[in-house]
């Protein structure tokens, strides 16, 4: 009796585990390279260190201090020049103390760098101003090229800080750093490592449009089949473990069908 | 091809059930919806349209001599009114680790981010129909927000989800509001970046090793369809 039942429980499992292998074996063919896809994106972006990744190393964060008695261009004076003056920030640019702020004008926000001592506009920063701050803010060696973006950014820069110079180095990684023109702010940086970890994001969400929208139809379309898949493997993966015993197997072996009843 | 297949079974009895919370997560994350998952339901938008009496400012040159040596100073507004943040210690991140003082923009007077300031600063923030009922100050790490490294404030809501609101202790900064929908949501980061430690980060070390052997299976599977259809074991039967 026990055996009959044990039988029974075996050659249903056979069934089990041949449709098993047959679905996932077919589901393969069609999602297996999103399957390549994913865990070569994941492995890439589990083993680069995030913080490498978003440029840390490439920069140097100076804790240059403000002298108090350079600022001769006082508060009051750039209120009476700049009277919608807004998000007002007082710090250095290299070593020099600097007043920083918005203007919101009706063809939108304009950004202004003011020497703190003479009250002098420094922006547009000029090209030599440009990588004589990319060299002090940064670790980086020779500079091979550089470029005056106004409109269309790369995909590495967020349109709200142009106009930007690029700065391109001759260094590890082909790093770039960029200086928004009318701040003389460190806006961005970007090496090989982050713009390959960008490509590896948009490929393991499935979005082949604007990057990062995780909630796309063919993600979920995949995701769902992909979840089958697996939920057939591991069907095979148990049967893998739970063997049943050599001895039932070999009695299976030498009972024809109709014998057992 | 024997050794293809025993690649195979043996990642798959590694690796089988992390690849299989992996996608389950990945279809949570697919199918969530961004605003909850990022803690935002109750979050209100804040817009300080205050005008500044600029001949009652204090002149920042002035606030700099009495203070310690700064980096930067700014202009800012808490609750409406006009604060200088002095920043001594400037980190590259707000989250990272920052040395501030907060001074009042008329006196020149120290403000500090008390219970009372933090708790009328979260209710600005807040726009749903719950109401304080408790306030904590949090020395990291903070669960909720695992990368934020300074001093915080939670400000919890008695509402149906549990809502907090987080404001960075040295600087009256909202770092967001957390709820229910959020920490549902952080449960499936944690299975997706097997970041048990809850670190905020997904370079640890258990999902290095699962990884190499999701590539053992992936690749080993893939090497093995590639077999299949050459041995033109892909037909329809009819």
């Amino acid at each position: 009796m026990t055996i009959k039942i044990k039988l029974k429980q075996y050659t249903n499992g056979k069934i089990l585990n041949k449709v098993s292998r047959k679905i996932h074996k077919w589901l393969m063919l069609f999602i297996g390279i999103q399957f390549v896809i994913w865990s070569v994106t994941g492995t890439y972006m589990v083993f680069f260190d995030i913080d490498y990744i978003h440029g840390d190393s490439l920069v140097v964060n100076h804790q240059d201090k403000i002298n108090p008695h350079d600022i001769e261009y006082s508060l009051s004076t750039l209120f009476g020049e700049y009277p919608n003056a807004e998000n007002i920030r007082l710090s250095t640019f290299l070593q020099q103390p600097v007043y920083r702020f918005k203007v919101n004008t009706q063809s939108g926000p304009v950004q202004f760098l003011l020497d703190a001592r003479s009250g002098q506009p420094l922006s547009p920063i000029t090209e030599l101003k440009a990588i004589e701050a990319a060299h002090y803010y940064s670790t980086l060696g020779k500079v091979k090229s550089v470029v005056l973006i106004t409109d269309n950014p790369p995909f590495e820069l967020s349109p709200r800080a142009l106009p930007a110079w690029r700065i391109n180095f001759d260094d590890f990684g082909a790093p770039s750093l960029y200086f928004s023109q009318s701040t003389g702010e460190l806006v961005g940086k970007r090496h090989t490592f982050w713009r390959l970890f960008d490509w590896m994001f948009r490929f393991h969400v499935m979005d082949y449009e604007d990057g990062g929208d995780i909630g796309n139809w063919l993600l979920f379309a995949v995701t769902f089949f992909a979840i089958l898949g697996c939920v057939l493997g591991l069907i095979m993966t148990g049967f893998l473990l739970i063997r049943p015993t050599k001895k039932l197997v070999a009695l299976h072996k030498n009972t024809s069908r109709g014998v057992i009843k | 091809m024997k050794w293809i297949r025993k690649f195979h079974k043996w990642a798959s009895i590694v690796v089988g059930i992390q690849f299989l919370l992996w996608l389950l997560s990945g279809i949570y994350f697919n199918l969530m919806d961004a605003t909850k998952s990022k803690g935002r339901t109750y979050q209100a938008r804040i817009n300080y349209e205050s005008p500044l009496v600029g001949d009652r400012l204090v002149e920042p040159s002035i606030v700099l001599l009495k203070n310690k040596p700064s980096v930067a100073i700014e202009l800012i507004h808490i609750l409406g009114e006009p604060f200088y943040k002095l920043t001594h210690e400037k980190a590259l991140y707000p989250h990272f680790k920052n040395k501030y003082t907060l001074v009042d923009a008329y006196t020149a007077k120290r403000f500090l981010i008390d219970e009372q300031v933090a708790a009328e600063i979260a209710n600005l923030s807040y726009n749903g129909p719950g109401e304080i009922f408790k306030i904590r100050l949090l020395d990291p790490t903070i669960p909720d927000f695992p990368k934020q490294q300074n001093p915080t404030w939670e400000i919890y809501f008695d509402d149906e989800i549990d809502t907090s609101v987080f404001i960075e202790a040295n600087s009256g900064r909202i770092i967001g509001h957390s709820d229910a929908h959020k920490r549902l949501a952080d449960i499936f980061f944690m299975l997706h970046f097997m970041d048990y430690g809850n670190t905020g980060s997904f370079n640890n070390i258990q999902n290095m090793f699962f990884a190499i052997a999701a590539l053992w299976l992936i690749l080993s599977g893939f090497m093995w369809t590639i077999h299949l259809g050459l041995k033109g074991k892909y037909k329809i039967r009819h």
